[in-house]
């Protein structure tokens, strides 16, 4: 395509009309400054290719202010070697004319067959937009967009295949991109661009197919379940209602009860067998005690003899012990006698010593009555009254402490018969009248009593003697003594007092107190008579011979003959006639001797006294032995004795026997009740209940099974499972035809789209090649030894320049501008070598190269306008001064045109 | 002389996964039309009873709404109707049946035969022989008691079971719930009423299967009709005949192109189906484009003139012509495209060549809207 002219009027402000004429066939530079004219120049031309006459959208060409204007653009150009001739007029008059050799064409089929030729569209409606401009607006580069190649090519690809088609042979396929793009979209739907996986209603389908399936799987599931449990109602109920016919737990429950019964039965044996063990262990006891009877029978036999035994001895040491008290018995009555003597002696030496007392006293005495009497025979008298008075009185006086003394002489005394007649024995006697008794010296007749102190000889005449003595024998003998001592002091008491006895005693003593109070009397009649110391010589001297008379009067009872005989001398006729020889002993040889006696007879009495006591101890205890004997004599000859054995010894035969018996069933019971095994029995009971119990529990729980299963089926029947699950089979049916029909879809779109784009990436491959060597052959003058590699979409991609590699995009700018020009170049060469017509524009483009780059980009363009018509606008026009064309000025070109 | 209406296998509350909701639904619901059918048919040949051989339901649990409507659809033949339960509807511990019953659902009328004992029509002098599947699936005889069955004499002797007859039906030759050939003349039964086998079939003079008054699957034969039954005199054999009880006829046609007139004779039989038509296509061999888009056509009007069109064209190449091609405008390396797809059809690889199949006719659809698109003036009209 060549341009050979153009022509505008009443275009932005080309209100006049402005022609250039003889375009070059190559180059063909234009210059001027800003606002000149050369973008609207270049406008002029897009608008005149690519806005359909008829667009309202073309406001942009109006001059300003002018609403009438009808802008017009007309070209007449070279194409296929035949000249034509494109008028266009828009808004105000829209028009269109295209003439190509000798065929003209109007309006839209002209603007449609230019499209065709050049390669490009119009937009549907409104202005046209870079998408629309295909060939045209890649070649065509705009101010400052020569970098922006991508976007160029990407709308002109199609274009540049279909175009480059009859260059490359029937490869290219008309529509075909948009076809891949058709198939893609289908296939996105449902597949993912990267992966290949399943997405939109193709995952849909294949989710709701795996739901479906899973509902499925579990209503199958349910189902089954459902199934199984109608099968084990099914056995359950057989169960149960053979259960209901054999009541197998009633024979249990009768062989229980048999069980129970026969352990029973046992029990009662073994109740039995205790209530024998209580009889056999009765009959042991009675055995025993029986036993024990018997042995105390024998132990009684033994105790008899054992009882003459000791009698026997008893006897031996009663003999024994008889002996030495008649040996004790012969030497106290020689101590006796002795003693008897010795107080004889002490009698009489007291006697003795009182009559010498008596006679000094009285002879003393009648000195003093005599020298008193002179003295008195002074004072006779008036005090003859008081002294009869007082010699009657002094005759009656007794000394008070001999009364006391005689007194308790005489209680004394009287003491000692009582006790002596309690102690003695006593022995009374009734004796036939022609019989008498010898009792010692005494005879017994008729009947008395006697109390015995001392031992007796009783003679039984023609019979012999019974030898009696008393039993406190010590003690009789002891009062005895005791007895005669006293009588012997009360004897010289009473002797020396000059009374025969107490009741003398006790009379002179109230005579005295009488004749004291006589004396009183006289004395004070005396004293009121006569002047003391005659009448004191008076009573003196009657008292002194009252004394003298009296002891003389005493002196003679107690031996007036001694006294009488002068005194010293003692008589032969005394009571002691051994005692002739002996010298008369005084007072204290005498209580001496008595005193020896006394002991001596004291001494033996006790021997004799103990020997009495063995003796008797011995006869007491030979009493009782023979007591004894007798007594158990008289058990053992019990007659009822004798039987009462017998008896028991009888009962112990049968009590023995009966305890045999007893031993031998116990022992078979025993037996019995083991073989019969009651554990085992109890175990048979337990055993037996527990399966009883066992199977109604079982039947029990069957029967709840059973209701709640039929209440369960019976629920889940309702819900209409197989139903349900009917329709999901069949909702799972369709679904997985249709995740089958998609998938069938998407596999064919797969494998569609697989294709598609191999073919298309081969047959680009086949378009890259002759591209690829346009490029290299500008490449080469601009960048020596670098390489540019082509992609599938025809836009340049990596560059290499010797180990660097670097996109496009990363180019610098200017960089970019010139590989974008070169590359549009390159796109030009291979149009034309496909026969397509190529119309190169550059409007003020690589104003950011540097001079070298610029220098190569102008060998560059001069080569490239060898074979292609190229229009340069620059608004530097010394840049390109070197381009080997003359630079024509816009602004020359409007004066020249206005002209 | 005692008259039954035969039938079996009603299978209520099936479902047919294999076709559309809708379509589906519709085959469904006319399983209940047939059994009103079947009342109004019994009503019109005053009938004594109806013998209903097993599997009146498809599932145990089915919809206490389906059971109702089942005994419901019963009410226009007010004779004794026999339902035998099956093996869709064996008369288990809990089954349809005893839902049925607790539903109150039954009408007086209309008898379960849930035990294997001899049923009496006293007003007839026949007794009813039932042999009722009381598990899913036996292999037991269970018709063997009626060999010793005790009837008064001179009564008819009815056998009523389900199963397969041994030895007749060879693709059931292992067939659970089997029946002894020859059981009618072993137990001396004037008439066996056996169900199970879907299409109608004599066995021997007494043996009968009814069939499905309502087809429900392609391949059973002679079913979509009921079996009327005239006893003679004991002993003698009765007469039967066949009542038309079914609406939808179901076809499973399968056409192999190979030559032009091929497909002409495909698409007039499809030009033939109606309503009451329920059809599986499958189509092989190959045809070329403009063929494949008038038999695409023709299975889409047809499939809206019929009750169900299944059509499987996948076993259908393509193999597009130079007119094809041409009639397309694909050129450049589209056509070798198509080309290629050609060859992929008859690979080795069956999933890849089912896929080129599909990938062509998918290519051809595209490439003829775009034609279309382009020059709308000759779009179809082929060149």
């Amino acid at each position: 395509m060549k341009l050979t002219r153009l022509r505008i009027e009443q275009l932005r402000q080309f209100r006049a009309p402005f022609e250039i004429r003889d375009f070059a066939p190559g180059l063909n530079l234009f210059s001027g400054p800003n606002e000149a004219g050369k973008s609207t120049l270049v406008a002029a031309i897009r608008a005149a290719f690519f806005e359909r006459h008829r667009s309202g959208a073309v406001d942009d060409l109006r001059p300003w202010g002018d609403s009438a204007a009808a802008p017009t653009v007309e070209l007449d150009f070279e194409l296929g070697g035949q000249p034509c001739r494109l008028v266009k007029s828009f808004l105000a008059r829209k028009r269109c004319e295209l003439r190509i050799g000798t065929q003209g064409l109007d309006g839209a089929e002209a603007e449609d067959r230019l499209a065709e030729l050049l390669g490009f569209q119009h937009a549907g409606k409104g202005a046209s937009k870079a998408e629309h401009w295909g060939i045209p607006g890649l070649l065509w580069i705009q101010q400052g967009a020569a970098q922006e190649l991508r976007e160029a090519v990407g709308h002109a690809t199609d274009h540049l295949r279909s175009a480059l088609e009859a260059s490359l042979g029937e490869v290219a396929a008309s529509g075909g991109d948009d076809l891949l793009a058709s198939v893609q979209a289908q296939r996105s739907e449902l597949l993912t661009e990267a992966g290949g996986r399943p997405r939109g209603p193709y995952k849909d389908a294949l989710e709701r197919e795996a739901a479906l399936a899973a509902t499925l799987g579990g209503l199958d599931a349910a189902i089954a379940h459902y199934r199984q449990r109608v099968d084990a109602l099914a056995s359950l109920r057989r169960a149960h209602a053979a259960d209901e016919l054999e009541q197998p737990w009633v024979d249990c429950r009768r062989r229980q009860h048999e069980a129970a019964e026969r352990l029973q039965a046992i029990q009662a044996q073994q109740d039995s067998l205790a209530a024998e063990g209580q009889r056999a262990e009765a009959a042991e006891r009675r055995a025993a005690l029986l036993r024990s009877q018997l042995e105390a029978w024998a132990r009684e036999d033994q105790a008899l003899a054992a009882r003459a035994a000791a009698q026997a001895e008893a006897l031996a040491a009663r003999d024994a012990a008889a002996a030495p008290l008649a040996h004790w018995q012969a030497r106290q009555e020689g101590a006796a006698r002795e003693l008897d003597a010795a107080r004889a002696a002490l009698r009489q030496a007291r006697q003795q010593h009182a009559r010498a007392q008596l006679a000094r006293d009285a002879a003393a005495a009648a000195a003093r009555a005599q020298a008193c009497a002179r003295q008195l025979a002074e004072a006779a008298g008036a005090r003859e009254a008081l002294l009869a008075v007082q010699r009657a009185a002094a005759a009656s006086a007794i000394p008070a402490a001999e009364l006391k003394t005689l007194r308790t002489l005489e209680r004394q005394l009287a003491e000692v018969h009582i006790q002596r007649d309690a102690a003695a024995t006593r022995l009374a006697w009734v004796l036939q009248a022609d019989c008498a008794l010898r009792l010692g010296e005494a005879t017994l007749s008729g009947s008395g009593e006697i109390r015995l102190t001392a031992p007796a000889s009783l003679e039984l005449p023609g019979l012999g003697r019974l030898e009696i003595a008393p039993g406190g024998g010590s003690d009789l003998a002891t009062l005895d003594a005791r007895g005669d001592e006293l009588a012997d002091r009360r004897r010289t008491l009473l002797a020396r007092l000059g009374l025969p006895d107490l009741a003398a005693a006790e009379a002179r003593e109230l005579e005295h107190s009488r004749l004291q109070q006589q004396l009183a009397a006289a004395q004070a009649t005396l004293q009121a008579l006569a002047p003391q110391g005659v009448d004191a010589l008076g009573a003196e001297h009657a008292a002194l011979q009252a004394r003298a008379d009296e002891l003389a009067r005493a002196l003679a009872d107690a031996g007036g003959e001694g006294a009488g005989d002068g005194g010293d001398k003692v008589s032969a006729a005394g009571p002691a006639p051994t005692a002739g020889d002996t010298p008369p002993l005084s007072v204290d040889q005498a209580e001496a001797a008595e005193q020896a006696a006394a002991h001596t007879l004291a001494a033996i009495q006790g021997e004799r006294h103990r020997a009495q006591l063995a003796a008797a101890d011995a006869a007491s205890r030979l009493d009782a032995a023979t007591r004894e004997l007798a007594a158990a004599r008289a058990l053992c000859a019990d007659p009822v004795r004798a039987a009462r054995i017998a008896q028991s010894s009888a009962e112990l035969t049968d009590a023995l026997a009966e305890r045999k018996a007893l031993g031998a069933r116990i022992e078979a019971l025993q037996q019995h009740i083991a073989a019969a095994r009651p554990d085992i029995l109890q175990q048979d009971v337990e055993r037996f209940r527990a399966t009883a119990e066992e199977l109604e529990t079982q039947h029990r729980v069957r029967r709840d099974q059973l209701m709640r299963l039929e209440v369960e089926l019976q629920t889940e029947g309702a819900q209409g499972l197989e139903e349900r699950r009917a329709e999901c089979a069949r909702d799972h049916a369709q679904a997985a035809r249709r995740a089958g029909e998609l998938r069938r879809r998407a596999a064919a779109l797969d494998l569609l789209l697989g294709l598609l784009q191999d073919k298309r990436r081969a047959l680009t491959r086949r378009l890259q090649a002759p591209l690829q060597k346009h490029l290299n052959r500008y490449l080469q003058l601009l960048f020596p030894q670098a390489s540019l590699e082509i992609d599938e979409n025809l836009t340049p991609g990596p560059l290499t320049r010797g180990v660097e590699s670097g996109d496009f995009e990363q180019l610098s700018f200017g960089a970019r501008e010139q590989m974008g020009v070169i590359s549009r170049l390159a796109y030009a060469d291979l149009l034309a070598e496909a026969g397509r017509p190529t119309l190169i524009i550059l409007d003020d483009a690589l104003v950011h190269s540097d001079a070298e780059r610029l220098a190569q980009m102008k060998r560059v363009l001069f080569d490239a306008a060898t074979r292609h018509q190229i229009l340069l606008f620059t608004c530097h026009p010394a840049n390109w001064r070197d381009l080997g064309v003359a630079a024509r000025s816009i602004d020359d070109l409007r004066a020249g045109a206005a002209q | 002389m005692p008259v039954f209406l035969h039938t079996a296998d009603w299978q209520i509350g099936k479902l047919f996964g294999q076709f559309d909701a809708d379509e589906a639904a519709l085959l469904a619901e006319e399983r209940f039309a047939a059994v009103e059918h079947i009342a109004a048919l019994a009503t019109a040949h005053a009938v004594d009873a109806v013998l209903v051989a097993g599997d009146v339901f498809d599932a145990q649990t089915v919809t206490e709404r389906c059971i109702h409507r089942l005994f419901h659809a019963l009410r226009g033949y007010s004779g004794p109707w026999l339902l035998l339960p099956g093996n869709h509807d064996a008369a288990l511990a809990e089954s349809v049946w005893t839902r049925a019953e607790r539903l109150a659902a039954v009408p007086s009328n209309v008898h379960l035969c849930l035990r294997a004992e001899v049923l009496r029509l006293d007003a007839l002098r026949v007794a009813v022989l039932p042999a009722p599947l009381t598990q899913r699936n036996t292999h037991a005889d269970l018709t063997e008691w009626f060999d010793a069955a005790d009837t008064p004499p001179g009564w008819l002797r009815v056998g009523l079971a389900h199963g397969s007859v041994q030895g007749i039906l060879a693709e059931d030759i292992d067939s659970a719930n089997p029946i002894a050939a020859g059981r009618a003349a072993r137990a001396h039964l004037d008439y066996l009423a056996l169900g199970d086998w879907h299409g109608t079939r004599q066995i021997d003079a007494h043996t009968w299967y009814a069939g499905t008054p309502e087809s429900d699957r392609f391949r059973a034969n002679a079913s979509g009709q009921v079996l009327r039954v005239v006893l003679g005199a004991p002993g003698t054999p009765p007469q039967v005949s066949a009542l038309a009880s079914g609406r939808y006829r179901w076809h499973d046609s399968a056409a192999t192109l190979q030559v032009a007139s091929d497909l002409d004779l495909l698409l007039a039989q499809l030009a033939g189906y109606g309503a009451d038509d329920v059809v599986q296509l499958a189509v092989s061999g190959r045809c070329d484009l403009a063929g494949h888009r008038r038999l695409q056509q023709a299975v889409e009007q047809a499939r809206g003139r019929a009750r169900s069109l299944l059509a499987d064209l996948s076993a259908l190449q393509l193999e597009p012509t130079l007119d094809d091609i041409e009639a397309l405008a694909a050129d450049g390396y589209i056509n070798e495209v198509i080309g290629e797809l050609q060859a992929a059809q008859h690979g080795a690889d069956l999933a890849r060549a089912e896929a080129a199949r599909d990938a062509l006719a998918l290519l051809a659809g595209l490439l003829d809207s775009r034609r279309g698109a382009r020059h709308p003036g000759s779009a179809g009209g082929g060149q």
